[in-house]
């Protein structure tokens, strides 16, 4: 696998330069290479070679990222849990893909039931990297998102997915890291978007800047800007919108890239980010976790890259061999300038979501072109192309959600609040906007109020905290639109909360 | 204005972005202890405070911001 081979050159290569800074403490690849060596030496001799999928708890520290690379490197996929999710919920990931083992650098495991690798207290051994052989299908992770039936949905991800991504952004000649570069990994592991903050540094051997724990994450951002001189920034666009009030004491000449994916980019805001980086070229990324996190971007310029539609920038173009269809409801391609759902083909996407045949069918279609069969997957975005081939984004087609860079399911979080309330009343989850533009969840229930400390506290139980509804209204009647449907513009008119 | 005059005020404000008063402000308090106030949280708290006082935070200040007792230090030297 050729991106395997390259992280292990780029670790043999870079040893005495830094890989990882957590907490104002680096980390060389020299390091990395102990732990990397340490964690597999006790992969081999507790696991079996048959035992594929493995689970990760995801701390802010050098063993859980060598953790990955150990696993890489021994042919297997790792199952990432968040430590500040429920523990309920993170179970489940383990129970639903059958995970047996764990690694985990915490000080003391809370996962009693499946076999622990404590891997912050690891015996010393030789340093070994070289990889072992692996075929395209196997997995090299699996990311759980929010899913509509109250279980969280599976993505994995093969490694040939993996070195597809890898290979189309190699291709692409505006954007090349080095060894010099210093790069911000602001993503909890578990979040799609960290695979490209931390794979294409490692691979680059560049040095990544983590986000602690316990910290108030913008204004961390900022202060590695500035006192690291941060030169590549990979972020939700949702920061942005936080630091914005902030914008005119912002000034980072070093940074050269910034990458923005996992949400819709406003052009005003991207104008005045643009002005506090005055020597950056800034990249507008799509894609979802389904198609191996990126499938194409388009490169925005101030002055003369500023495509949009509704105030949104645009996706631009997919990337080297990644195609884009937009279909009817018939999955038919529809003409140019004509809205439809934005469908994604070519060797990135996922193999299927994890045991859910019934999603599968709905999600993926093949459609024969030149005589070959494509695979397309349907993103549930809607969107257009334009004259000169470039794709705009619409909106949503169905009811999820970005809620701080995740996706949401709105059914999820009323499936979990109807389920404790004893009220058996009418209960919808909105996206709301605040005054800083970015959305916040709510929950409007029907008829008279009532105490919901209870049902909160359940959802705290059975659900990652984005995901818990920080606002709640009581409303005596919901209001109907023409064709009987609830509301749901008219509800959000009670979340008056700024 | 004292840090006496200032803190109700900031409790306010915690209380209005929080939507709960389950909480005790002193100069040790961090985040920490307190339900709810997290990352997105605290840039509406610094928002609101910054409205009920009538001032505007510098950035550097925000970036050194540890617990309450370095909140009500940058408020008292804005308001001076």
């Amino acid at each position: 696998m050729k991106f395997i081979k390259q992280l292990r050159e780029s670790i043999e290569n870079n040893s005495k330069q830094n890989a990882l800074c957590v907490n104002g403490v680096f980390y060389t690849y020299q390091d990395f290479a102990i732990e990397i060596s340490k964690i597999r030496n006790a992969i081999n001799n507790t696991i079996s070679s048959s035992e594929k999928l493995i689970g990760l708890v995801t701390n802010d520290d050098l063993q859980t990222y060598a953790s990955i690379i150990a696993l890489w490197f021994e042919g297997k996929a790792y199952v990432p849990v968040n430590p500040s999710s429920p523990i309920e919920r993170n179970n489940q990931v383990f129970e639903l893909t059958e995970t047996k083992y764990v690694l985990d650098s915490s000080k003391t495991s809370i996962y009693k039931e499946l076999n622990v690798i404590a891997t912050s207290s690891l015996d010393e051994v030789q340093v070994s990297l070289s990889p072992k052989e692996v075929s395209d299908n196997d997995l090299a992770y699996i990311l759980f998102t929010s899913g509509t039936t109250g279980l969280p949905k599976g993505v994995p991800i093969t490694y040939k997915n993996v070195d597809a991504l890898v290979n189309a952004i190699d291709h692409e000649p505006e954007f090349n890291l080095n060894t010099s570069d210093r790069c911000l990994q602001m993503f909890e592991l578990t979040f799609d978007f960290s695979v490209v903050t931390y794979l294409f540094p490692f691979l680059a051997g560049a040095c990544i800047y983590t986000i602690p724990k316990n910290t108030i994450k913008y204004f961390y951002i900022f202060k590695l800007i500035k006192e690291q001189r941060l030169t590549v920034l990979t972020m939700v666009p949702s920061i942005i919108n936080y630091l914005r009030p902030y914008f005119p004491e912002i000034n980072a000449p070093d940074v050269r890239y910034c990458s923005f994916g996992g949400g819709a980019l406003h052009s005003d805001i991207a104008k005045e980010w643009s002005d506090c980086l005055p020597n950056c070229k800034i990249f507008n990324y799509y894609g979802p976790t389904e198609f191996t996190v990126y499938s194409g971007f388009y490169p925005y310029h101030k002055e003369t890259h500023l495509k949009s539609h509704n105030g949104i920038i645009a996706i631009g173009t997919p990337q080297k061999d990644c195609s884009y269809l937009v279909v009817n409801e018939n999955n038919e391609e529809v003409p140019l300038q004509v809205t439809g759902e934005l469908c994604l083909g070519g060797p990135q996407v996922t193999p299927g979501y994890w045991k859910n045949e019934e999603r599968n069918a709905e999600s993926f279609f093949v459609k024969s072109e030149n005589g070959k069969d494509v695979r397309y997957y349907k993103t549930g975005d809607l969107c257009f192309k334009d004259e000169s081939g470039d794709f705009l984004y619409v909106g949503r087609a169905d009811f999820q959600v970005k809620i701080r860079g995740y996706r949401v399911e709105l059914a999820e979080i009323e499936f979990h609040a109807k389920e404790k309330s004893v009220k058996k009343v009418n209960m919808v989850a909105l996206d709301i906007t605040n005054k800083l533009g970015n959305a916040e969840l709510g929950l409007a229930i029907e008829g008279e109020s009532f105490d919901t400390e209870e049902i909160i506290e359940y959802m705290k139980t059975k659900m990652p905290d984005y995901m818990v509804p920080g606002h709640i209204r009581f409303v005596k009647e919901f209001p109907h639109s023409i064709n009987g449907k609830i509301d749901r513009k008219k509800l959000r008119t009670y979340f008056d909360i700024n | 204005m004292t840090r006496d005059e200032i803190l109700p005020k900031v409790k306010l404000a915690f209380v209005a972005v929080l939507e709960h008063d389950n909480f005790e402000l002193t100069d040790a308090t961090t985040a920490e202890d307190v339900d709810g106030w997290e990352s997105i949280t605290h840039m509406m708290i610094i928002s609101e405070v910054e409205k009920a006082f009538n001032i505007k935070f510098k950035l550097m200040d925000l970036m050194n911001m540890n617990n309450v007792g370095d909140l009500l230090k940058t408020i008292e030297s804005e308001l001076h």
